[in-house]
């Protein structure tokens, strides 16, 4: 068991090493004993998986390009300010001793309110349980000192399971290291930065072109920023209200 | 490049378009009618319009008992329902709707309860008055619901969104002062729908210049488009009729009756313009990269 003052723990994933295998989607299933999707064919390449939904934690992104093809590993960002723990009006979503970002599946009672907070699309419904569902980081494989079942089963090591500070340190160097050759000109960090509008992931990203090709979203940003100023306009708007009804009095019966 | 022409990855959508029911828009229409009708109902008071407040103290809870029962039913697990009691969580604008609604909801259902059986007099007044007072607030919350989400649709009008809210709720509480008031005696009712009247499309059109144009297309796309256009029409007739109801109690029936579907079908247009934003990449993309100039192209 480690302490409540263990450190923060994430995943740095390196798409640069990714050959798009999926052994980290199968792996996340089995741990974490998630449903079959079904079996349909999307045309979207390789890709039969299409999203990360409430029982498909890791989705392995295919782009096809003219002169290569771009792989990536999805999953929840465990974000430093995460939306969906923000609105969350049961307490389901928690923040762990390792920072991570867990949704109690018995506690959800399926408000659905997460799922539009969040800016990845990473929390959905589960059509077995009814409730929300995402990805846990393993949080029972790290509470016995086990890495995260998707980085455990990764071949090539392109998830990489870690301190997050170390991690982003290692991201720097990779992209730098990567950057020198030719082919890997867009290559970039995606979520490393603790100064972003989600103020970091615990997930962050080596990608090699803009975000959006990779279906994440280019410059996200947590609504709850901007909770004050929207509360504001709110009672601003209720203050209004009642000054009309008031107003309305004036005048005959 | 993709392999495809579609913004994003093969156009598949970037965020979750939301689980919602259409539940959630009549949950938002009747919690707002609800909200101005427990003020209206406290004013009426005050005044000495009994009938009309009569009218509003059961218009109020009749609105909080729809809108409860499409809340607690749009859960995906109801029967948990008071796992929202369990946490007092400022930064969701749920949970703080579940205060607000706990609240107005006990105070309009005690106050008609007091007026139906005609007892407890002294505290049907005090619910009266507090149901007065948090009413305002329980007509706009769900604007600031909807707004704290990554819909671009509703965060890019985050700011304009309470007022659209404010005047729907007038217009529909007006609309059921006209509709089941009193008809000798609602002339304040028949003002109210005038003033909420009037504020829809000035509102309306402030929501849409704070998302600007290309995030507009997801409020004229789809279900939403005919939607608002419905809305708009019933709304128009609706004040054009209360505002000859003074001459005919009949228009001010109609007004009423139009006044409470359009308030409706504008919150189902906000909803489905959420729905268009989040099921299109394209919208994200641009919320997030306009103002950014960016040698991806994108």
């Amino acid at each position: 068991m480690m302490d409540e003052t263990a450190e923060r723990m994430g995943f740095f994933t390196d798409t640069t090493l990714c050959i798009g295998c999926k052994a980290c989607e199968v792996a996340c299933k089995e741990w974490n004993e998630l449903p079959s999707d079904g079996y349909e064919f999307t045309g979207m390449s390789y890709d039969n998986t299409k999203e990360l939904s409430g029982t498909t934690w890791r989705h392995v992104a295919f782009v096809e390009q003219d002169q290569r093809w771009l792989m990536e590993s999805d999953v929840c960002k465990h974000c430093t300010h995460a939306g969906c723990l923000d609105v969350c009006p049961t307490g389901a979503l928690m923040r762990t001793e390792f920072g991570t970002v867990v949704l109690q599946e018995d506690i959800c009672n399926g408000c659905g309110y997460c799922v539009v907070a969040c800016p990845f699309g990473v929390v959905a419904q589960r059509q077995d349980t009814k409730t929300m569902g995402k990805c846990t980081l393993c949080y029972d494989r790290l509470k016995v000192g086990e890495e995260p079942a998707c980085a455990k089963a990764c071949p090539t090591e392109s998830i990489q399971f870690g301190v997050v500070t170390e991690l982003r340190a290692r991201a720097a160097e990779r992209v730098e290291k990567v950057l020198e050759q030719p082919r890997y000109e867009g290559a970039r960090l995606y979520l490393e930065d603790p100064g972003d509008g989600i103020g970091g992931g615990g997930s962050m990203f080596l990608l090699l072109d803009a975000p959006e090709k990779y279906g994440l979203p280019p410059a996200p940003v947590v609504a709850t920023r901007e909770l004050p100023a929207m509360w504001t306009a709110a009672f601003v708007a209720a203050g209004v209200l009642f000054g009309g009804i008031v107003l309305a009095m004036v005048g005959r019966k | 490049m993709n392999g495809s022409t579609k913004p994003g990855y093969y156009g598949h959508p970037m965020i979750k378009p939301p689980e919602w029911t259409d539940l959630i828009p009549v949950y938002f229409w009747a919690g707002g009618m609800s909200g101005a009708s427990a003020t209206m109902a406290l004013m009426q008071r005050l005044r000495g319009n009994e009938p009309l407040a009569t009218t509003y103290v059961y218009a109020a809870a009749v609105g909080t008992a729809l809108s409860g029962f499409c809340l607690i039913a749009d859960l995906k697990r109801p029967d948990r329902f008071m796992n929202m009691l369990r946490v007092f969580k400022p930064t969701s604008p749920m949970s703080m709707g579940v205060y607000i609604f706990s609240v107005f909801g006990g105070a309009t259902m005690t106050a008609a309860l007091c007026s139906l059986f005609g007892v407890a007099k002294p505290l049907g007044r005090i619910a009266e008055v507090v149901a007065g007072f948090v009413g305002p607030l329980m007509s706009v919350y769900t604007a600031v619901l909807i707004s704290d989400t990554v819909v671009p649709a509703w965060y890019g009008a985050r700011l304009a969104m309470p007022a659209l809210f404010a005047a729907t709720s007038a217009s529909t509480a007006g609309g059921v002062g006209l509709l089941f008031g009193p008809a000798d005696a609602n002339s304040s009712a028949r003002r109210l729908a005038l003033m909420g009247g009037a504020a829809v499309p000035v509102t309306l059109q402030n929501v849409h210049r704070a998302v600007g144009p290309f995030q507009d297309r997801a409020y004229k796309d789809g279900q939403a488009g005919p939607l608002a256009h419905a809305a708009r029409a019933m709304n128009i007739a609706g004040t054009v009729c209360a505002l000859f109801a003074g001459r005919a109690p009949v228009l001010g029936r109609v007004a009423g009756a139009l006044l409470l579907a359009g308030g409706l079908a504008e919150r189902f247009a906000v909803l489905r313009a959420g729905c268009n934003s989040a099921s299109d990449p394209a919208y994200t993309i641009h919320a997030q990269r306009s103002g950014v100039s960016s040698a991806d192209g994108s």
